[in-house]
C-alpha cells in the first residue's frame, strides 16, 4: 500500500506522487503556489476556508488541502472559473472584515488582506457586517488581543492549541453565520486555563489574535495581591 | 455517543446545561472544557440559560408560512407576553407540515392553534394523530404474525451466497435512496460489503428534517418493523453486528413506536445474541439527534454520532469505506430500508413493474402547501405531478396550481406548465428540478414566490453548521439582500449578485446545504419572470 503511486498533472505538468497525497502538496512539490487561508503545512488539513479549491473537472471545485490525487487527474489551479469563484470567497470575507487590522497596521502579515490585495479585490458588493465590530473585542489577556471581528474561522487556532501545543483551550462555538472562536467554556481569554503561549497568536492568518504591547504591562512579583 | 447522550440527560433533567453542569462533566469524563462548549454551542437542545417552564416552538418554515405561521407566531407572543412561565420561540421544520401551522408545546405536544396551545400547557394536549400513508402498498406481510419472515428465510436458507443475492436483487429493482440522493442502493452496499475492514457499521438515517418532508415520520410510526427488517438484513449482509437509528428529536412518538418495536423484534429473536444464527449477534437502539437540519448530511450525522460537532466531512472518502470510527458504514434512509422486503419477497423485476412511465417501484411522497387533503400518498413511482395533486384533493380552495417544489427545500420551484412531469428522479433533474426526498409542495395561484424562495434559503441559512465560509457567508448575505428587496428595496446588480454567489455556493461548499442553499432563489429567478422583473433583471434572463 504505501509504495502505492498515483499519476496526475496539475497545471499541465506531470508528476508522480505517494497514494493519498493531497492536491496541494503534489502542486508544492512541483513550485505551484495554491492560495489557502486555513491550511499550513504543520497543521492537520480541514478545507473550511475553500480558497484553495481547483478544478478537477468534477461536478464541483475540490478543496486541494484535503483533497488526495488520483490517478489520471488533470488539475488546474488557476482556470478563470477557478480565480472567479475565490475572488467571491475574498469578496465574502472582507464584507465582515475591519478596516482597521491589527496584525496588517503592526507587522504587515495580513495573509487576508494581502491575498485581496493580490487578487486585487477593491470593491466589496455584498453588505457590510464589520462596521461597530458586531462580534466583540476580548483584551482580557494581558498578552494576545482577541478581534472577533477579524476572526475567518480558519481553525488555525483551534488547531494550534488543542492539536500542536496540547493546551486544550480553543474551540469553534455557535454555530452558521454566528460561529465564533472561544476559550473554555466561553469565558473572556485572560480568564480561562489559556497558559499565553502564543501559539494562536503565531499560526493566526488575519489581525483576530495578534501579540499586544508589553510596555505598559506591570510585572509584578508572584505570591503579591 | 456516549458524550452527546450524557449531556442530553444533563439537559433533560436540569432543563440548562451551565458552566457549573460542564465544569462537573469535565472532571468527571476527563474531556477538556473548550470540547464541552463546543457541543453545547453547536446543538439547539442544549440550553445555555435556565429558560421559562413552558417552551412553545412555533415553525417558521415554507409550508407553515404558507399556512399563516407568522401571524400564529404573533399571536402566541401577544398572548403568552404577560406569562413568564412561557417561552415562545420559532424553529425550523419541526416535520407535521400536512397539519400546518404547527408549534410543539414542551417538545412534545402538536399545536395549530392558539386553543390548542392553551389546552396543551394545561395538561389536556390532545392525543398524538398517527398519520397513515394512503394507499401504502409495501407491506409483504397479511398479519404481524408473518413479520421479520424475509430475513428469518434468508438467515435460515442461509447459503453464504444469499447475501451477493440480496445485493443482486436491489440492483435488479432499480431501488435509488430515498433520503434526497438517490444513490443506487444495491450498489451502496455493495461497496459497503467489499469495503475493507471491520466490523462494518450500520445506521439508519432517520434525521428528516427538510421543510415540507414529513413520510419517514409516517412510515416509522405505521410500518416501523418494514425499516427495521430492512436494517436487519442490511446489517446481515454487510456483516455488522450493530445498528443505530438516528432520529430527530422532534419524533418523540416515534422514538417510542421504535424501542417497542425493537423489543418485539428481539424477543422473536431477529435481534439479540443470536439474531444472525448460534453465537452470532446483531442487535441495534435509536439515538436521538440533539437537533439540526444537517445532521441528516451523513457524515455530518456520524461526527454527531463519534460525539463531535455535527459539521460534514470533506468527501471523499466516503461512509461506505469511512464511516462511523473510521470503519466501513452503510447508511440509508428510512424509507430506502423500509423498501427491502418487500423487493425480496416479490423480486427485482416486480419492483421495477410497479412503477409507471418507465420509473422503478414505489414511492412515499409528502405531500403539503396548497392542496386540499395534504398527507402521506404511495404511488408509482413516474405518477405524474398532475395525477399526484388530483390524489391529495386537487389544489386547495378551487385555485389554480401556480408553481410546485417536487421533492424539499433544495429543490426548485416548477411552473404549473410542468405538471405533466414524472415523479422520477431523472425526468425532475430534466425537467430543471429534482426528486429529492419527495417533500411535495404545491403553490396555488396568488402566492408570492420570490417570498417562498426566500423561505428556504433562509431555512438554509438557519441550519448551515458554520464550518465553510460560501455556505457560513454566503446564505447570510444573499438572505439579507433577498429581505431587503422583499420590502422593495433593490440595488443596481443584485440578480446578478445573486447568481454569482449561487455558483460559488454551488461550487465551493463542502456539502450539500451550502451547494443548494440559494438554488431556490436563482431557480425562481430563472423559471418566473415576474419575479426575475422584481429583481432588476431582464423579463428574458
Amino acid at each position: 500500500m504505501s509504495n502505492d503511486t498515483v499519476k496526475l498533472t496539475i497545471d499541465g505538468q506531470a508528476t508522480e506522487v505517494p497514494a493519498g497525497t493531497s492536491i496541494w502538496d503534489a502542486a508544492r512539490e512541483l513550485g505551484i503556489d495554491i492560495p489557502v487561508l486555513c491550511h499550513s503545512t504543520r497543521m492537520r488539513p480541514v478545507g473550511v476556508c475553500r480558497m484553495c479549491v481547483v478544478d478537477t473537472g468534477a461536478r464541483n471545485l475540490q478543496a486541494s488541502c484535503v483533497r488526495p490525487c488520483e490517478d489520471g487527474m488533470e488539475v488546474d489551479t488557476r482556470s478563470e472559473k477557478v480565480e472567479k469563484h475565490r475572488r467571491m470567497l475574498l469578496e465574502m470575507l472582507l464584507a465582515d472584515y475591519p478596516e482597521d487590522s491589527a496584525r496588517d497596521a503592526a507587522t504587515g502579515d495580513d495573509e487576508l488582506l494581502n491575498m485581496a490585495r493580490d487578487y486585487g479585490i477593491t470593491e466589496v458588493r455584498l453588505r457590510d457586517g464589520a462596521s461597530g465590530r458586531p462580534q466583540g473585542v476580548d483584551l482580557s489577556s494581558p498578552v494576545i488581543a482577541v478581534d472577533h471581528q477579524a476572526c475567518i474561522l480558519c481553525d488555525r487556532c483551534v488547531r494550534g492549541c488543542n492539536e500542536l501545543q496540547h493546551n486544550d483551550v480553543i474551540t469553534r462555538s455557535g454555530k452558521g453565520y454566528g460561529t465564533r472562536i472561544a476559550f473554555d467554556l466561553n469565558t473572556p481569554m485572560g480568564e480561562s486555563t489559556c497558559v499565553s503561549c502564543g501559539e494562536c497568536m503565531a499560526v493566526c492568518p488575519t489581525g483576530a489574535l495578534t501579540n499586544r504591547a508589553l510596555a505598559d504591562l506591570k510585572l509584578e512579583p508572584l505570591g503579591s495581591d | 455517543m456516549k458524550l452527546l447522550q450524557t449531556m442530553l440527560a444533563l439537559q433533560e433533567r436540569e432543563g440548562w446545561l451551565s458552566d457549573e453542569t460542564l465544569s462537573q462533566l469535565a472532571k468527571e469524563t476527563g474531556e477538556p472544557l473548550y470540547r464541552l462548549e463546543g457541543l453545547r454551542s453547536f446543538y439547539p437542545v442544549f440550553q445555555e440559560e435556565p429558560g421559562a417552564k413552558h417552551v412553545i416552538e412555533v415553525c417558521r418554515d415554507v409550508v407553515c408560512r404558507m399556512h399563516g405561521a407568522p401571524a400564529f407566531h404573533e399571536e402566541l407572543l401577544q398572548e403568552l407576553r404577560q406569562d413568564p412561565d412561557v417561552e415562545v420561540r420559532e424553529v425550523s421544520c419541526l416535520g407535521r407540515c400536512e397539519q400546518a401551522p404547527v408549534a410543539l408545546v414542551d417538545h412534545h405536544h402538536a399545536a395549530s392553534n392558539a386553543t390548542e396551545v392553551r389546552l396543551a400547557l394545561d395538561g389536556q394536549a390532545q392525543a398524538h394523530n398517527v398519520l397513515q400513508a394512503v394507499d401504502a402498498a409495501t407491506d409483504p406481510y397479511p398479519t404481524a404474525d408473518a413479520h421479520y419472515g424475509m430475513f428469518k428465510t434468508l438467515r435460515d436458507g442461509a447459503a453464504d451466497a444469499g447475501r451477493d443475492t440480496v445485493i443482486d436483487e436491489l440492483k435488479a429493482s432499480g431501488l435509488r435512496g430515498m433520503g434526497g440522493a438517490g444513490f443506487p442502493t444495491g450498489m451502496k452496499w455493495a461497496f459497503t460489503r467489499g469495503a475493507k475492514g471491520g466490523p462494518k457499521q450500520l445506521v439508519c438515517n432517520a434525521d428528516e428534517s427538510e421543510p415540507g418532508t414529513f413520510k419517514d415520520r409516517c412510515i416509522m410510526e405505521t410500518l416501523p418493523h418494514l425499516m427495521i427488517e430492512g436494517m436487519i438484513i442490511g446489517g446481515w449482509v454487510v456483516e455488522a453486528e450493530r445498528g443505530i437509528i438516528y432520529l430527530r428529536h422532534e419524533y418523540g412518538e416515534a422514538a417510542e413506536i421504535l424501542r417497542r418495536e425493537l423489543v418485539r423484534a428481539r424477543e422473536l429473536g431477529v435481534l439479540g445474541p443470536d439474531a444472525f444464527g448460534p453465537g452470532k449477534p446483531f442487535d441495534m437502539e435509536v439515538f436521538i439527534s440533539p437537533g439540526g437540519y444537517i445532521l441528516g448530511e451523513e457524515t455530518a450525522l456520524l461526527e454527531a454520532l463519534e460525539d463531535k460537532r455535527g459539521e460534514p466531512r470533506n468527501k471523499p472518502p466516503f461512509p461506505t469505506n469511512v464511516g462511523l470510527n473510521g470503519l466501513p458504514t452503510l447508511m440509508n434512509n428510512v424509507e430506502t430500508f423500509a423498501a427491502v422486503p418487500m423487493i425480496l419477497q416479490n423480486g427485482g423485476d416486480w419492483w421495477q413493474s410497479q412503477g409507471t412511465n418507465d420509473c422503478p417501484g414505489l414511492k412515499y411522497m409528502a405531500v403539503s402547501g396548497d392542496v386540499a387533503k395534504p398527507g402521506v400518498y404511495c404511488v408509482p413511482m413516474g405518477t405524474t405531478v398532475t395525477d399526484l395533486i388530483a390524489r391529495a384533493g386537487g389544489v386547495a380552495d378551487g385555485k389554480q396550481l401556480l408553481a410546485f417544489s417536487p421533492g424539499g427545500a433544495s429543490t426548485r420551484f416548477l411552473p404549473a406548465d410542468k405538471a405533466d412531469t414524472p415523479l422520477d428522479f431523472d425526468a425532475m433533474q430534466k425537467a430543471g428540478s429534482a426528486l429529492g426526498s419527495g417533500a411535495f409542495v404545491a403553490v396555488a395561484e396568488g402566492r408570492d414566490l420570490l417570498d417562498l424562495a426566500t423561505a428556504q434559503a433562509r431555512f438554509f441559512r438557519n441550519e448551515s453548521c458554520g464550518k465553510c465560509v460560501p455556505c457560513r457567508v454566503g446564505s447570510n448575505k444573499a438572505v439579507a439582500m433577498l429581505e431587503d428587496a422583499l420590502n422593495g428595496e433593490v440595488e443596481d446588480g443584485l440578480a446578478e449578485l445573486l447568481h454569482e454567489l449561487d455558483d460559488t455556493l454551488a461550487q465551493t461548499s463542502i456539502c450539500g446545504l451550502g451547494q443548494v442553499a440559494l438554488s431556490p432563489v436563482t431557480g425562481v429567478m430563472e423559471l418566473f419572470p415576474e419575479v426575475a422583473r422584481r429583481l432588476g433583471t431582464k423579463e428574458d434572463a
